[in-house]
């Protein structure tokens, strides 16, 4: 099995900071973007939320990676200072021994193309994953055309493979309004900005930018659906909000629209870490589960770094990507520190170079923003909106814990067993949950409903969010074919000594 | 405040716990359960979901032929949906050696009066259509079939419920106290509960709950793993085994298969084992695509780890001790899904009159008279020591 030094997972601004520095510093670096993403991929919502809102260029991988390759200039800066760089490659796991689990002779990667998989062995890993976006359900998300922020920007500028023509936006934080920008830019028409707020939340200087190319804000509105034809967005509805969030009668505006862009807010990739091991705290104000590290970027697991939106979110980032930069050149200096690569003076002074640039931002938390935002809908778009659309599971199905519709069960027992009764005293396990509705067991891991499903829990048993368990992660952490996923570098005794079960001559793994 | 109490306490809220918990409350018992985390949180509800009789461990098949005869209506009995269905257990072989094997478990299933038969490969293409691959025959066990393990533990917990028993989640037992050869009450993390009768059915952890009361049980944790794939067009129903692999199409349409070398590991009495999953989910999704070549382009979309206790002879181990005599001891060498029913029967028999009419001749703990506390070491079955 190959062995790499040092191994940056995400070839973004963070990631990409973090290859240029430590690769400075004498480290071999290999840096791995999934970017750009089989179509395949796109189609299922992963990692982003694409809403089918594709060109068909996607499917031409070449042109794709062409562009990729064009949208970030520091890659060519990567490749000049010696970075290997592998797109089109996804990270789908991350395997370490522990207490638990002591058959690999060191810390590995899986990784995978669009035709295979194979195994990297790493000294040391940086995480810089990025964040995924927010999965808020209304009536009609379901559709083509319901896309996220991330999915946006990168459909409109990395691979410059949007098919949207007009866009409404949700969300007037920074997030919001620069997806309504990076828009217009692109000659998409956006009609609406809309948000439960009762005030635009961003930067007023684009507030007032957008406002003046004949953006129309939408504060204290929420969407009460989206209608379609043939599966197809067509419109959206929207509907002005009281203070507690229900929906005033008679306030409906229908806008022609074939896409809405969620971009409420932006959650960390932790799906490796979370694999490896690594310590994750709830912190409100950085998206939700953050890995827990130090101020050189370095996880509780001391061959991990983590650096960008995956250690953490917030609205402030959006318009600064210093933030991101630096981060990934701390972890950059401290992986090439650990590796022995940079003595500890030079370390210490190049790290004091880049607080020097810091800036300073303190976010606000966000999950009472993204709750008013998940009740509005759901006051708004009715009961049965589909918090998981994966596995259809509706919010009020959801509620009633009831068991999936595929069953055809229907009891009088089973109907007093609801959501609010499983969490007496104390917040609801959101696995036994996903268990029981099947919410979050579709290929996306419940990257599309976790959020929910957690505030949701929280709702019913009176608890914050910040007590409900995390839901775990398990490889693949991408959706990977069974010819694709495949061992095909299998050896010969590994198949011989493959067990029948347990029985006496089974062997012990490794 | 007077300590909490009940008749029986039942330590581990897994499927053997759970059904154990669940006839005796039926029996008018009044039953607490205690678990540590969540009810099925380990391997009751992290295993494949197989129902069977089993053939390759023939002291077991009066279980086994017990429980699937209250399978067939658990679902009505509980109240709540198990998804079990009983389509049969197919058994491939794609092997000369593997065939050989077939025919001696079929004798034995047939001496014990079992229906079972050989089916050539054309039969297979039949049960499989349209995504198996070669084999060169299998063995049908008409019997057979499959549940699903996580909502069976809730829908067996909530019956429970229903019945009057208290389930007490997030609880971890500490300690036992013993008075005169008798356990007198369970102390937990949310305090001591009197008893008349205790049940230790803690799984993994059962070895270290039954030196707390001064007796050993020999059972050794192990983590085994199981891919999922996307839901795919209802293809099965029948459970099936074959290529080193055991697993069943869901009532989702995912298909769920486990197999291959297990690990050895330690757990702790209060506390989850990690379960982590490792890169033998590639050999198996191999082994899944070289069994049913028409899934391959299916994505796989996650995978498990679940641990389960072993016995040096694999079987389960049902049994009332002498010493302290109200004590139940039960665990269930990785064969405990399935058994369930037939083991909670055999369990609140033990309880309530001492002994059972279903024959665990061959599952108490006595059979384990000789082996010394380092039984582990000596069969080899220890953690590898752990390296970074």
């Amino acid at each position: 099995m190959e062995s790499r030094p040092l191994v940056v997972v995400g070839a973004g601004v963070s990631g990409t900071a973090a290859a240029i520095e430590a690769a400075r510093a004498g480290v071999q670096v290999t840096l791995i973007d999934e970017n750009p993403i089989p179509a395949s991929m796109a189609g299922l919502n992963v990692p982003q939320i694409f809403g089918q809102r594709f060109a068909y260029t996607l499917k031409s991988k070449a042109l794709m990676l062409e562009r990729v390759t064009a949208d970030n200039e520091a890659l060519a800066v990567a490749e000049a200072a010696g970075v290997d760089i592998q797109l089109g490659t996804c990270v789908w796991g991350a395997f370490r021994n522990s207490e638990f689990s002591r058959v690999l002779d060191g810390p590995q990667l899986g990784l995978a193309d669009d035709e295979r998989s194979w195994l990297i062995k790493y000294d040391r890993l940086i995480v810089a994953a990025g964040a995924r976006d927010l999965g808020l359900a209304f009536a009609g998300w379901n559709l083509a055309g319901a896309m996220g922020a991330n999915a946006a920007d990168l459909l409109m500028n990395r691979y410059e493979a949007s098919s949207s023509r007009c866009m409404v936006v949700m969300g007037t934080g920074n997030l919001g309004l620069n997806a309504a920008r990076m828009a217009l830019d692109k000659g998409i028409e956006v009609p609406a900005i809309v948000d439960v707020s009762s005030a635009v939340r961003g930067d007023e200087a684009l507030r007032s930018e957008l406002h003046n190319a004949g953006v129309q804000f939408y504060t204290s509105h929420t969407v009460r659906e989206t209608v379609g034809n043939d599966g197809n967005m067509e419109s959206v509805v929207l509907v002005e909000i009281d203070d507690s969030g229900k929906p005033v009668a008679g306030s409906d505006k229908v806008i022609a629209a074939d896409t809405v862009c969620l971009a409420v807010g932006l959650v960390p990739n932790v799906e490796l870490l979370s694999l490896l091991g690594c310590d994750l705290k709830f912190e409100s104000e950085l998206g939700g589960y953050v890995p827990d590290r130090d101020e050189w970027m370095r996880t509780s697991v001391d061959t991990v770094f983590v650096a960008g939106d995956a250690a953490g979110y917030h609205d402030g980032m959006v318009l600064d990507s210093e933030i991101a930069r630096n981060q990934g050149r701390l972890a950059g200096i401290a992986a090439a520190e650990s590796l022995g690569a940079l003595d500890g003076k030079r370390a210490l002074d190049r790290k004091a170079d880049l607080q020097a640039d810091a800036v300073d931002t303190v976010p606000n938390e966000v999950h009472s923003d993204w709750t008013r935002w998940l009740q509005s809908l759901a006051k708004a778009g009715g009961p049965d909106i589909f918090v998981c659309p994966c596995e259809e599971v509706t919010c009020a199905e959801l509620l009633d814990l009831r068991p999936p519709r595929f069953l055809g069960w229907d009891s009088e027992r089973d109907s007093r067993r609801s959501l609010r009764a499983l969490a007496k005293g104390s917040p609801a396990d959101p696995d036994q949950v996903k268990r029981l509705t099947r919410a979050g067991m579709g290929h996306c891991q419940g990257r599309l409903c976790r959020e929910q499903v957690s505030m949701l829990l929280a709702h019913e048993s009176g608890h914050d969010v910040a007590e409900v368990p995390f839901m775990s992660y398990r490889p693949p952490v991408r959706p990977l074919p069974l010819k694709v996923l495949w061992a095909h570098e299998e050896t010969e005794q590994m198949r011989r000594d493959w067990p029948k079960w347990f029985s006496p001559t089974s062997p012990v793994l490794g | 405040m007077p300590m909490d109490s009940a008749d029986v306490v039942v330590i581990g809220g897994g499927v053997s716990g759970l059904t154990s918990a669940y006839f005796l409350a039926k029996a008018g018992r009044d039953v607490v359960v205690v678990e540590k985390g969540i009810v099925g949180g380990e391997a009751s509800g992290r295993n494949g979901g197989m129902v069977s009789e089993r053939v390759d461990e023939p002291a077991l098949i009066p279980m086994a032929v017990e429980a699937i005869k209250i399978w067939a209506t658990l679902d009505a009995e509980l109240g709540y949906p198990t998804e079990f269905t009983q389509k049969g257990r197919l058994q491939v072989a794609v092997t000369e050696e593997e065939m050989d094997d077939l025919y001696s478990e079929r004798d034995v299933a047939l001496r014990h009066g079992l229906s079972a038969a050989m089916v050539d490969p054309s039969e297979i293409l039949d049960m499989l259509p349209g995504i198996t691959g070669r084999t060169l025959g299998g063995l049908f066990f008409a019997n057979g079939g499959h549940a699903n393990s996580q909502l069976t533990v809730q829908a067996l917990a909530w019956a429970f419920q229903d019945l009057g028993g208290r389930l007490y989640q997030n609880t971890a037992v500490t300690g036992l106290r013993v008075v005169d050869d008798r356990v007198t009450s369970v102390v937990t993390t949310g305090g001591a509960i009197a008893a008349d009768m205790v049940v230790g059915a803690a799984g993994p952890q059962t070895a270290l709950l039954a030196q707390l009361v001064g007796v050993h049980v020999p059972v050794a944790p192990a983590r085994v793993e199981i891919l999922a794939t996307a839901p795919i067009e209802r293809a099965f129903d029948i459970a099936l085994v074959g290529n080193g692999l055991y697993g069943r199409q869901a009532a989702s349409g995912n298909l769920l298969f486990g197999g291959g070398a297990h690990e050895w590991t330690d757990v702790v009495l209060t506390d989850d084992p990690g379960k982590p999953n490792t890169p033998l989910i590639r050999n198996i999704a191999r082994r899944l695509a070289e069994l049913l070549p028409g899934v391959a382009d299916v994505p796989v979309i996650r995978s498990w780890g679940g641990v389960v206790e072993q016995a040096p002879d694999y079987m389960p181990i049902i049994d009332i001790l002498e010493c302290p005599s109200n004590y139940v001891v039960v665990t269930a060498s990785a064969h405990g899904f399935g058994i369930a029913p037939a083991t909670g029967k055999a369990v609140s028999d033990l309880v309530l009159y001492g002994e059972t009419d279903i024959d665990i001749s061959a599952l108490r703990l006595s059979r384990f008279a000789g082996y010394g506390p380092d039984w582990r070491e000596q069969r080899g079955w220890t953690p590898a020591p752990l390296r970074y």
